[in-house]
């Protein structure tokens, strides 16, 4: 192991910060910067203030430990976290935030390297951290309870931010920034397994209490202390958010099902004619293969539905995005977007003369399909095709509308105008729904459709707003889409048959050997 | 008890329900707890197994006259004796519905994906063009052992690491980066004595210098996300960054010495 570098000037530091630490803290913090050299610093940098190598890439930012402002915490707004607050970050990570829980640290890493953050910071010198809040107790959850909470979640104003439906789509939303001054998301509540510090209602009514430091989010306490809310409204409030959605991310099926619409295709995107249709859901990622990469995608998932009727074939896509691009209400967030990120090489978007973005890039999404059934297990390159294999795409974005597209790259999509897809997309509170049809085989040039074959899928999405253009995007992999083909009879003949041959079988066996034992 | 244990047919019956137990859940799922590499059996390999289960098990039976009478007679009796007529009902029924249940197993229509081979460590090729520089790859060691200094080729390496292959392979190199979901072959474990002590640093430069698009076709090109880096890095940060893998995860490279001929699996 190499000898740390500078540990006499962080024991010096030390002893100049906090004259009264014990000898076992210096040995404690001595030990933590071992692991915080290793594993930490080349995020929230070598002195601790969240300035490492990889954060200009990020948003959030790392936590700056000098301002000792920690958003998961138990003690209240504005105080200094406990260390079990500290090591509960540690070892959970922040869901939502490049920072991953860290298994691999024994408890003592663990512990010493607490030791050593808080040494960052001069907050922590001046006595313990404050007991934890009383946080009461649970009055218990039920539609009561989520009904009262839907009118605290009102009465607090949570919907100016995190907006009606809980998809970080309020008013307020394009104009929220953290003690930095960069730009933050209102939490999208209907995503549970992206939050910060965990998605129970206990975890949701902590945070409630505490208040999120460093971020606009505040603390009920004073709310509760000037009799707007009483404590139950405020756990009711809890019980109300864990029924936005699920509580983990819906686990994936590689396979999308499509099924034989009863009594015709859905005209358009409306909720009544998709009840009951099933919903796969597809997480994305920055697109983080071409530069310039995307290191902080707006949309990070989406669900799929689809029905077809043996003619057409209908899909419903659903994602969550705060913003109706273009929108000039979102002007100065994408501005600030645009400079609070490392963009990879990318073009920043130009600013008029009024401080406006010149270019108001709209929202899109495209499927992405084989120009042809593959053979095998060949396909084209998942990232839009390449030059020598091209991708059939079907393609949205909010200014053009529905169209097809043949993709040889990234930035290479020439549009198919024959193509017959057609369709349309809503926006509304937050999320996006769009709603595309296509005869299952086309006389055009594009991709025929084989009930029952599985045919390779893949997304990509861009957020107008967040300046998502080009190959700033979000991404996934392929995954399959099938058509489930006419029911066949051999389904129930097959079965049926077999049956019957065994019991047949069976009884002209029994009934043999019984003669047999008759005769002998 | 006993008396089961040593009569032919309940022994027959044990073994072909051990076997059972053995495929489906031992191999699938009890080894990889204790910690051995393994994978559920496809189904199909299931039925081949237990079709050479039962026929070993009636070659056994069979092979001995007195056996296999013994073997033959809880059958024989459970099919004429009249007191054991309800049993004799249940199975009259039970059987049938069993094959027919199977037979529906295979011919209900199928939603799951179409199986994919894979190989993780597709065989290498001897040379390799870095933007039209061609490197041979035979033989190739990790320049920066040689030159420089460890200490500070490591702090590029991990500059280069964080910045560029964590959204992926993950801060703990284990490949959970917090894309990882996303993608389809999902990043690879650095910490898994599968991979970095497995290759050579020649192969590790390669596979990061060509990446998914440069894989051949047993390696499914087009499914992979890694980038070819050689768009994004110079040669001595990948080098710096392959330094790091094995620095951080403690692993040694393989060398070429132990390598002779072979060659990569």
């Amino acid at each position: 192991m190499r000898a740390p570098r500078g540990t006499g000037i962080v024991l010096l530091a030390l002893f100049a910060a906090a004259p009264h630490a014990l000898a076992g803290q210096e040995d404690a913090a001595t030990a933590g910067k071992v692991v915080y050299d290793r594993w930490c610093a080349e995020c929230h940098g070598e002195t601790g203030q969240g300035d490492g190598s990889a954060a200009a890439s990020m948003l959030p930012r790392p936590r700056d430990f000098a301002q000792a402002l920690y958003q998961i915490r138990t003690t209240g707004s504005g105080q200094i976290p406990t260390d079990a607050d500290i090591r509960f970050a540690i070892e959970n990570g922040l869901p939502g935030t490049t920072m991953p829980g860290w298994p691999n640290l024994t408890d003592q890493e663990i512990d010493d390297v607490i030791v050593y953050l808080k040494s960052f910071s001069r907050f922590f010198a001046q006595g313990p951290a404050p007991e934890p809040l009383d946080f009461g107790s649970d009055p218990g959850g039920g539609p009561a309870a989520i009904e009262a909470g839907a009118a605290a979640y009102l009465t607090m104003l949570c919907e100016e931010c995190h907006g009606l439906s809980g998809r970080g789509d309020g008013t307020s939303a394009p104009t929220l920034e953290d003690w930095r001054g960069l730009p933050i998301r209102a939490a999208d509540l209907t995503e549970a397994w992206v939050f910060n510090g965990g998605s129970s209602v206990e975890d949701m009514h902590t945070r409630m209490l505490t208040g999120l430091d460093g971020t606009p989010m505040p603390s009920a306490i004073d709310a509760m202390n000037s009799g707007v809310v009483s404590p139950d409204e405020v756990w009711q409030l809890a019980h109300y958010l864990a029924s936005f959605g699920p509580r983990e991310m819906p686990p994936l099926r590689e396979v999308i099902r499509v099924g034989r619409a009863e009594g015709g295709l859905p005209a358009d995107g409306g909720e009544e004619a998709w009840v009951g249709v099933e919903a796969f859901h597809f997480p994305l990622s920055g697109q983080v293969v071409q530069l310039p990469r995307n290191f902080s995608p707006t949309v990070d998932g989406l669900w799929v539905q689809g029905l077809h009727d043996g003619n057409d074939v209908a899909l419903r896509v659903q994602w969550n995005d705060p913003s109706n691009s273009p929108d000039p209400n979102w002007d100065e967030w994408q501005n600030k977007i645009t400079a609070a990120l490392d963009l990879d090489g990318a073009e920043a978007i130009a600013l008029d003369s009024a401080g406006a973005p010149s270019v108001r890039p709209p929202d899109a999404v495209f499927l992405q399909f084989p120009f042809e059934m593959p053979e095998g297990t060949d396909r084209p390159y998942f990232l839009m095709g390449d030059a020598r294999e091209p991708v059939y795409l079907w393609t949205w974005d909010s200014e053009t509308g529905v169209g097809a597209g043949r993709g040889r790259g990234l930035d290479s999509v020439e549009p198919l105008a024959e193509d017959p897809v057609a369709g349309e997309a809503t926006w509304e509170e937050g999320r996006w729904t769009l709603y595309v049809r296509r005869p299952i085989e086309v006389e055009s040039e594009g991709l025929d459709f084989v009930e029952g074959t599985p045919t390779p899928i893949a997304f990509q999405a861009w957020d107008g707003s967040s300046a998502e253009v080009g190959k700033r995007s979000s991404v996934s992999t392929w995954y399959y889409i099938l058509l489930e083909p006419p029911a066949s009879s051999t389904v129930v003949v097959t079965p049926l048959l077999a049956m019957l041959l065994t019991g047949a079988f069976g009884l002209v066996l029994v009934r043999r050997a019984q003669d047999r034992r008759r005769d002998r | 008890m006993k008396r089961y244990l040593s009569h032919p047919f309940w022994q027959g019956a044990i073994v072909v329900v051990a076997s059972y137990v053995a495929f489906e859940y031992v191999i699938g799922y009890v080894l990889p707890v204790i910690g051995v590499a393994s994978a559920p059996v496809p189904s199909s390999v299931i039925v081949e197994y237990m079709l050479i289960v039962l026929v070993g098990v009636l070659l056994y039976m069979s092979a001995d006259e007195e056996r296999w009478q013994r073997f033959r007679e809880p059958i024989r009796e459970t099919m004429v004796q009249p007191d054991r007529r309800t049993l004799r009902g249940i199975l009259m029924v039970a059987f049938p519905v069993l094959i027919g249940w199977l037979a529906y197993e295979r011919v209900k229509p199928s939603y799951a994906a179409p199986a994919t081979l894979r190989a993780v460590h597709p065989a290498p090729p001897n040379q390799l063009t870095f933007r039209g520089e061609t490197i041979e790859l035979t033989g190739l060691e990790n320049p920066l052992r040689e030159e420089g200094s460890m200490e500070e080729h490591l702090a590029v390496g991990k500059r280069i690491y964080v910045r560029n292959c964590v959204p992926c392979h993950g801060d703990l190199l284990d490949g959970q980066g917090h894309y990882a979901q996303a993608f389809n072959p999902v990043p690879a474990d650095f910490t898994s004595s599968g991979n970095l002590p497995q290759l050579t640093e020649s192969y590790v430069f390669w596979r990061i210098v060509k990446g998914g698009p440069g894989l051949p076709r047993e390696g499914t090109p087009w499914d992979s996300a890694m980038p070819a880096w050689e768009t994004i890095l110079e040669q001595d940060e990948i080098w710096a960054t392959i330094l790091y893998l094995y620095d951080q995860t403690g692993f040694p490279p393989r060398t070429w010495e132990e390598e002779g001929e072979g060659g990569h699996e």
